[in-house]
C-alpha cells in the first residue's frame, strides 16, 4: 500500500502542485519574515545605547524595501490566487469523459460499491473496495443511506461527502498501478475511524478478468465443511442481511459477500481477510467494531468454522 | 304523426350508431344462453348480459329476491358463477366454496366444499385475502386457493377432482385470481409481486390437473415459452433473453411480473391474452433497466403456451402500475378499415386500444388525470415520463397521479355492445412517494417505498366513467365520493351497475347515466355484479357484499389511519371508511317482483 | 483589601453552591441508564421469557419480574430503541405492518392485540411467528435484536417511558407523532379520522 502522501493520480497530482505552490511561496515569505524580524531585533541592540538618526538615505532605502515588499506579497497572493484558479479548472476539466461509472454509497460503517454499466445486467456490486484500471476516467455519485460521510482517497483526490438524500459525485483518474487507502472524512459515528476502503489500480487486463470474475457467482461449495457453511448461512440470521450471488440470499443491507474472499481486507479495513480474522469477525464482531451493524449470531464452534470455511471459497 | 316520423327518425339514428359501434368477436362471444359460467361472462370478457327482462323503465322495482350469508368476514372480490340451476360462490380466505340451488327459495346450499388452506398463507396477502371466483368448465368448478392450490370439484356434487399445488408460501407465493379455462386447459396465475415472487402462469389439464405448460414472466426466453413464433411489434421488446438483460444480474429471479389479473381468449386466432403484474421492488431505483416482462401484456398459443407478441404498458415501472386488467377484445372500424382489437384501461391512467394480431398500440388515451405521464409515443410504444415525478430514494415526490392501485386497478368494467361505451368503475387518486431501500427476506414483503394516497382533482376519490370507443371520449360519467373497487355490469335492458365501497348497488341507464335504482347493502361491495336467467325463466341480478380488498383493508384488517402509510398508503385516502360500513359477507339477489 | 466576612454569609454560599451540584448529579445519573450502550446482551438477557403465554392467563400466576425487568432495560435505553426502529425497517416489519398502522398484518399502534401487547408477549410472537401469517423469526434475528424490536413495537402504542423513544426522521412525515403515541388508545373510542 502507497503511503498517502504520494499523488497517483490526476487530480491529485493537481491539488499537489497547488500545495507544493503553496508551501514555496509562503515558506519564502515566512523565511524573510523572520529574517526582517531577525535584523530588527539585531539592529535594536546594536543602536540601543546610540541615540536614533534618520537620514535621508536610510529613508528612502525604507521606503524602497517597503514598495518592494507590498509588490512581492501583492505579487505572491496573486500568483496564488491564479495558480488556485487554474487548479480549480483543472480539476473540474480532469477526467470529463468517464468510461467507467460507479455509484458509491456510504453505510455505517462500510461503503457500497457499485459499478453502473449501460446493460444493467454487467453491473457488479461489491464493498469496500474499488478496483480500476490505469488511466481510467472515473466518475463516481456519492449517495448515503444513513449518516454524513465523506469520501477521501488522498492518493487520488480531495474529500468529497456523501449527503442522505443528496446525489454528489466525484471524478477519479488513476494513472499509477498500486494499492490505496480510502477512508471516511466525516465523523459519522462509533466506527468512523474503521471505514476504510481499498482502490487497487491495475492494468486493464487485470481489471477486465476482475471484472467478469465478479459477474459469475462463485461456483458452489465441493467440500462438506464449505457445504455445511453454506446451509448454515443460508439457515441462520447471515442470509437477513447479506447477498450471495447465485444462491437464495439477496439481502441488500448488508455488505454484498458474493466474492468476499478476493477482497484485501475484511470489515472495511479493520481486518486481514484470512481465515483466523474471518472466524473472529463473524464470532464477535463486537467485540472488533463495537456499535457495528453486525449483530453477535450465536453459532456453535463448528457452525462457525463451516461458514468460515463456505466464505473462504467466494473468491 | 311527427311523433311517429321522430322515434323512426331516432330509430334509424341508433340502429346506424349501433352498426358503427365495435363487437365482441362472435366465437369470444357467443349467444348469451343465461348462465354465468366465468366471471368475465365470456373468453372476449364483455361483462354483457343479453336479457332483457329488467329494463331502465321498470328496474326502479327491483327488490332483494334472495340472500345468503356466506360466513366469512374480508374481501369479497368474486363473481357469483351460474350455471344452469346453480350458482357458486367462493368467498375470501378460507376460500369456501358453496353451491346454491337456484330452483328453491332462499337458495339453499346444495353442497359446500372448504379447501382448508393453510392459515399461514394470510400472511403473505398484500391486499387483503380475497378470492376473484371460480369458473364452470364442462361439468367442473375450477377455482384457485390463498395458499397456491388450483382445485377442480364436481359441479353437481362437490367432490373434489382433483387438487394440485403451485405456490410455495415460503416465497411469498399466493393466490387469488379466477382460473380461466380455455380448450380443456385451466390457466392459473400466481400473487405476489410485493414480497419477491417471480410470477408466472401455468396451465393444468382440466381432467387430471397434470402441468402441461408453464411461462414465467421473467428470465431465460425458454422460461418465458418465447420462441421463434414471437413476433412483438415494437423494436424494444425485440432481442434475446430480455427477461435477464434487462435487470441487474439475479434480481430477475425475485422479479414480481405476477400474473394474477385477468385472461380473455379468442378462439380463431387460437390466442390468449393476459397481463404481468408490477415488477420487484416498488424502488425502481434497485432494478435499472426495462424489467421485461413485467408490467405488459401477452399473446400466447392457446394450446402451447408459446409467446405470439408482447407490449410493454410500464417499462421500468415507477409507480406499482401492474398491468393486469382486463382486456375487452373487439371488431372495430379503426380509421375506416376493420381491425380487431384489445381493449384495456390501464393502472396508468390511459385507455389502450391495441391490435390483439400483432401488439401495435392504436391509441391510448388518458380517462383519468394523469401527471406522471406524459403520453404515450405511438411510433416506440413507450410512456413519456414526467421527470418531476419520477421516485428518487431518500426524497419525498409529491402529488403522483394516479395513485398506486392506478386510475383503476383490477375491477373489471364492461362493455356493451349495443352503447358502443365501455364503463369504467375506477379511481381517481393521487399519492405522495418516498422510496426506500428495499431489503429482500423471502416470505416477507419487497418493497421499498413509503406512499400516501389523497383525493384526486377534483375531491372525488372515485369515478364512473362511460367511455365512448369509437369517438376515443367519455360519453358521461358519474363522480364518486369514496374510491370504486366493485365490477361493473352491463344489460341489454340499457343498464348498467356497479357497488360503491360503502355498499350501495346501484343501476344507471346505460345511454346517459342517469340513477335509476340503488339498494343499500349491509357491508361494502368490491365484488363483480352478474345477471343471469334462472330455472324459472326470470332475470336476476347477483352480487357479493362484504368490504375489502385493497382499498378497503382499513376495515377488513381493522387498520390504523393515524398512521397515513398503512396498507401500502391507500388507509388515508379512505380514512372516513370504517364510519361508513362494517365488514361483512353477504350474496344478494335481486329481480323484479313477481 | 479583605473583605468582611460573616460567619452566616460563607455558611449559605456553601449551601447555595451545593444545590445545582445535587441536581446536576441526580440528573446526570438519571440519564446514565438510558445513554447506556450494551452492544452485547448481558447474559441474562438471551433467556427466553419463563412464561410464555399469548394470552395473558397463565396457570398458578404470573411473575412478572423477568417482564419488568426487560422492559426497563430496553423501553428505558435510547440505544436499543434506536436499533430497534432501524431493525423495524430493516427486516421488513413496516411492510406489513407499514409504520405502525398495519396493512397485510394488523396495526401496532392501537391497543388491540391479538396475541398479547407485553413486551415479552411480543417478543415471543416475533421469535415464534403465529398461526394466521406472522412469520417466525426467530433463529434469524439474535435474541438481542428482537428486544430492541419488541420495545419499538411497543412505544408504537404509546407504552413505556417516553424519554428514551428515538426522534423524529428526515422521511415521509407518517403521522402527527411519527408513530408514537403518548397515551395508551382507550379502547371505547371508534378510531378518529382527524388526529
Amino acid at each position: 500500500m502507497h503511503s498517502i502522501g504520494e499523488a497517483m493520480g490526476v487530480h491529485a497530482q493537481h491539488i499537489d502542485a497547488l500545495w507544493h505552490a503553496m508551501l514555496w511561496v509562503c515558506g519564502i515569505m515566512y523565511v524573510l519574515v523572520l529574517g526582517f524580524l531577525g535584523l530588527a531585533i539585531l539592529r535594536r541592540g546594536r543602536r540601543r545605547d546610540e541615540r536614533e538618526v534618520v537620514h535621508a538615505q536610510d529613508e528612502r532605502g525604507l521606503s524602497m524595501t517597503l514598495v518592494a515588499w507590498t509588490g512581492l506579497i501583492v505579487a505572491g497572493l496573486f500568483g496564488l490566487t491564479l495558480f488556485s484558479y487554474f487548479t480549480d479548472r483543472a480539476l473540474v476539466q480532469a477526467a470529463s469523459q468517464p468510461q467507467i461509472n460507479l455509484k458509491i454509497t456510504g453505510y455505517q460503517w462500510w461503503w457500497q460499491v457499485e459499478y453502473v454499466d449501460p446493460d444493467p445486467s454487467r453491473s457488479v456490486k461489491t464493498a469496500n473496495e474499488i478496483h480500476l484500471p490505469v488511466g481510467a476516467q472515473v466518475s463516481a455519485t456519492l449517495a448515503s443511506q444513513d449518516v454524513i460521510h465523506s469520501f477521501w482517497v488522498p492518493n487520488l483526490h480531495g474529500k468529497q461527502d456523501l449527503i442522505p438524500g443528496r446525489d454528489n459525485d466525484i471524478r477519479l483518474q488513476p494513472t499509477q498501478a498500486g494499492t490505496y487507502l480510502g477512508i471516511c472524512a466525516e465523523f459519522c459515528g462509533l466506527q468512523h475511524s474503521k471505514m476504510h476502503l481499498d482502490v487497487i489500480v491495475e492494468s486493464q487486463e487485470a481489471y477486465n478478468a476482475w471484472y467478469e470474475r465478479q459477474l459469475q457467482s462463485a461456483p458452489p461449495p465441493t467440500e462438506p465443511l464449505a457445504q455445511r457453511g453454506q446451509q448454515v448461512f443460508m439457515s441462520s440470521a447471515c442470509n437477513m442481511c447479506h447477498a450471495i450471488s447465485g444462491t437464495d440470499a439477496s439481502a441488500s443491507v448488508g455488505p454484498d459477500l458474493s466474492h468476499v474472499a478476493s477482497r484485501r481486507s475484511l470489515a472495511a479495513g479493520a481486518l486481514p481477510n484470512d481465515a483466523d480474522s474471518l472466524f473472529a469477525w463473524i464470532s464477535n464482531p463486537q467485540a472488533i467494531k463495537p456499535g457495528s451493524r453486525m449483530p453477535i449470531v450465536p453459532l456453535s464452534e463448528h457452525d462457525l468454522e463451516a461458514l468460515t470455511a463456505y466464505l473462504r471459497t467466494l473468491q | 304523426m311527427p311523433a311517429r316520423w321522430f322515434a323512426s327518425i331516432a330509430a334509424a339514428l341508433m340502429a346506424s350508431s349501433a352498426a358503427a359501434a365495435p363487437t365482441p368477436p362472435p366465437a369470444a362471444a357467443p349467444q348469451d344462453d343465461g348462465n354465468w359460467a366465468m366471471p368475465a361472462k365470456n373468453y372476449a370478457s364483455t361483462r354483457f348480459s343479453e336479457l332483457t327482462e329488467i329494463t331502465s323503465d321498470n328496474v326502479a322495482k327491483l327488490q332483494v329476491a334472495a340472500t345468503f350469508s356466506t360466513g366469512a368476514l374480508r374481501g369479497h372480490e368474486a363473481a357469483p358463477i351460474v350455471f344452469g340451476d346453480t350458482m357458486y360462490v367462493v368467498t375470501p380466505f378460507p376460500n369456501r366454496v358453496f353451491a346454491l340451488d337456484l330452483t328453491k327459495p332462499g337458495l339453499p346450499a346444495k353442497w359446500s366444499y372448504d379447501p382448508k388452506p393453510v392459515p399461514a398463507a394470510q400472511g403473505i396477502a398484500c391486499c387483503d385475502v380475497v378470492n376473484r371466483g371460480a369458473q364452470y368448465y364442462d361439468g367442473a368448478i375450477y377455482f384457485a386457493t390463498l395458499d397456491g392450490q388450483a382445485i377442480a370439484l364436481d359441479a353437481a356434487t362437490g367432490a373434489e377432482r382433483w387438487r394440485v399445488k403451485l405456490g410455495d408460501i415460503n416465497k411469498g407465493e399466493t393466490i387469488t385470481m379466477a382460473p380461466l379455462v380455455v380448450k380443456g386447459k385451466v390457466l392459473v396465475g400466481n400473487s405476489g409481486g410485493e414480497y419477491g415472487v417471480r410470477g408466472w402462469l401455468t396451465a393444468l389439464d382440466a381432467k387430471t390437473g397434470a402441468q402441461v405448460w408453464r411461462a414465467y414472466s421473467t428470465g431465460p426466453d425458454k422460461d418465458v415459452l418465447i420462441g421463434p413464433k414471437f413476433a412483438p411489434f415494437y423494436p424494444a421488446e425485440k432481442g434475446q433473453d430480455l427477461g435477464v438483460k434487462t435487470w441487474p444480474p439475479e434480481a430477475w429471479r425475485i422479479g414480481g411480473g405476477t400474473m394474477w389479473g385477468w385472461i380473455s381468449f379468442d378462439p380463431e386466432l387460437n390466442l390468449i391474452y393476459h397481463g404481468t403484474a408490477n415488477p420487484g421492488p416498488w424502488n425502481p431505483e434497485q432494478r435499472p433497466g426495462d424489467n421485461k416482462w413485467t408490467g405488459g401484456i401477452f399473446a400466447r398459443d392457446a394450446d402451447t403456451g408459446e409467446a405470439r407478441w408482447f407490449y410493454q404498458s410500464v417499462p421500468h415501472d415507477l409507480f406499482d402500475h401492474d398491468a393486469i386488467n382486463e382486456l375487452v377484445l373487439l371488431d372495430a372500424q379503426i380509421d375506416g378499415k376493420p381491425r380487431k382489437v384489445l381493449v384495456r384501461p390501464e393502472r396508468n391512467g390511459f385507455l389502450y386500444v391495441i391490435d390483439r394480431t400483432s401488439g401495435e398500440v392504436l391509441s391510448a388515451d388518458a380517462y383519468s388525470h394523469v401527471n406522471s405521464t406524459l403520453g404515450i409515443d405511438l411510433k416506440s410504444g413507450r410512456p413519456i415520463h414526467n421527470p418531476e415525478k419520477e421516485p428518487k430514494l431518500g426524497q419525498v415526490v409529491r402529488d403522483i397521479c394516479p395513485t398506486a392501485p392506478g386510475a383503476k386497478d383490477w375491477n373489471p368494467s364492461a362493455y356493451s355492445p349495443q352503447t358502443g361505451l365501455l364503463y369504467i368503475p375506477h379511481i381517481n387518486l393521487c399519492m405522495n412517494w418516498e422510496s426506500l431501500e428495499a431489503n429482500y427476506i423471502a416470505g416477507t414483503p419487497y418493497v421499498g417505498a413509503n406512499t400516501v394516497s389523497f383525493a384526486g382533482p377534483g375531491g372525488n376519490r372515485g369515478e364512473f366513467l362511460a367511455w365512448d370507443i369509437v369517438q376515443r371520449k367519455p360519453a358521461w360519467s358519474v363522480k364518486e365520493d369514496l374510491p370504486l373497487w366493485s365490477g361493473a355490469l352491463a344489460t341489454a335492458g340499457n343498464l348498467v351497475f356497479y357497488g360503491t365501497l360503502d355498499g350501495v348497488f346501484k343501476a344507471l341507464d346505460a345511454r346517459t347515466g342517469e340513477l335509476k335504482w340503488q339498494f343499500k347493502t349491509g357491508s361494502g361491495i368490491v365484488g363483480q355484479p352478474i345477471s343471469y336467467r334462472g330455472p324459472d325463466g326470470r332475470q336476476y341480478i347477483a352480487i357479493l357484499s362484504g368490504v375489502g380488498g385493497w382499498m378497503g383493508a382499513i376495515v377488513s384488517g381493522e387498520l390504523d389511519a393515524r398512521d397515513p402509510t398503512a396498507a401500502l398508503g391507500v388507509a388515508n385516502a379512505v380514512k372516513d371508511l370504517p364510519q361508513r360500513t362494517t365488514k361483512g359477507g353477504m350474496l344478494y339477489v335481486f329481480a323484479l317482483p313477481r | 483589601m479583605r473583605r468582611a466576612t460573616g460567619y452566616g454569609r460563607r455558611a449559605t454560599v456553601r449551601s447555595r453552591s451545593l444545590l445545582p451540584v445535587a441536581v446536576a448529579t441526580v440528573v446526570a445519573l438519571a440519564a446514565c441508564h438510558r445513554e447506556n450502550r450494551h452492544f452485547t446482551a448481558p447474559p441474562g438477557t438471551e433467556l427466553s421469557p419463563p412464561q410464555q403465554s399469548m394470552s395473558g392467563l397463565v396457570a398458578g400466576g404470573e411473575s412478572v419480574e423477568f417482564r419488568k425487568q426487560q422492559g426497563k432495560e430496553y423501553e428505558g435505553n435510547a440505544y436499543h430503541m434506536g436499533e430497534g426502529k432501524r431493525l423495524f425497517q430493516w427486516f421488513n416489519c413496516s411492510g406489513c405492518h407499514a409504520n405502525g398502522g398495519g396493512g397485510s398484518g394488523p396495526a401496532l399502534m392501537d391497543d388491540r392485540w391479538i396475541y398479547g401487547g407485553e413486551i415479552d408477549e411480543i417478543y415471543l410472537t416475533i421469535v415464534q411467528g403465529r398461526p394466521n401469517g406472522m412469520p417466525a423469526f426467530g433463529g434469524k434475528i439474535p435474541s438481542q435484536q428482537i428486544w430492541q424490536l419488541a420495545a419499538y413495537v411497543r412505544s408504537m402504542g404509546g407504552h413505556g417511558p417516553k424519554s428514551a423513544r428515538p426522534g423524529r426522521d428526515d422521511h415521509m412525515q407518517r403521522d402527527s407523532e411519527q408513530g408514537r403515541r403518548d397515551q395508551p388508545i382507550n379502547p371505547a373510542a371508534p378510531p378518529s379520522s382527524t388526529d
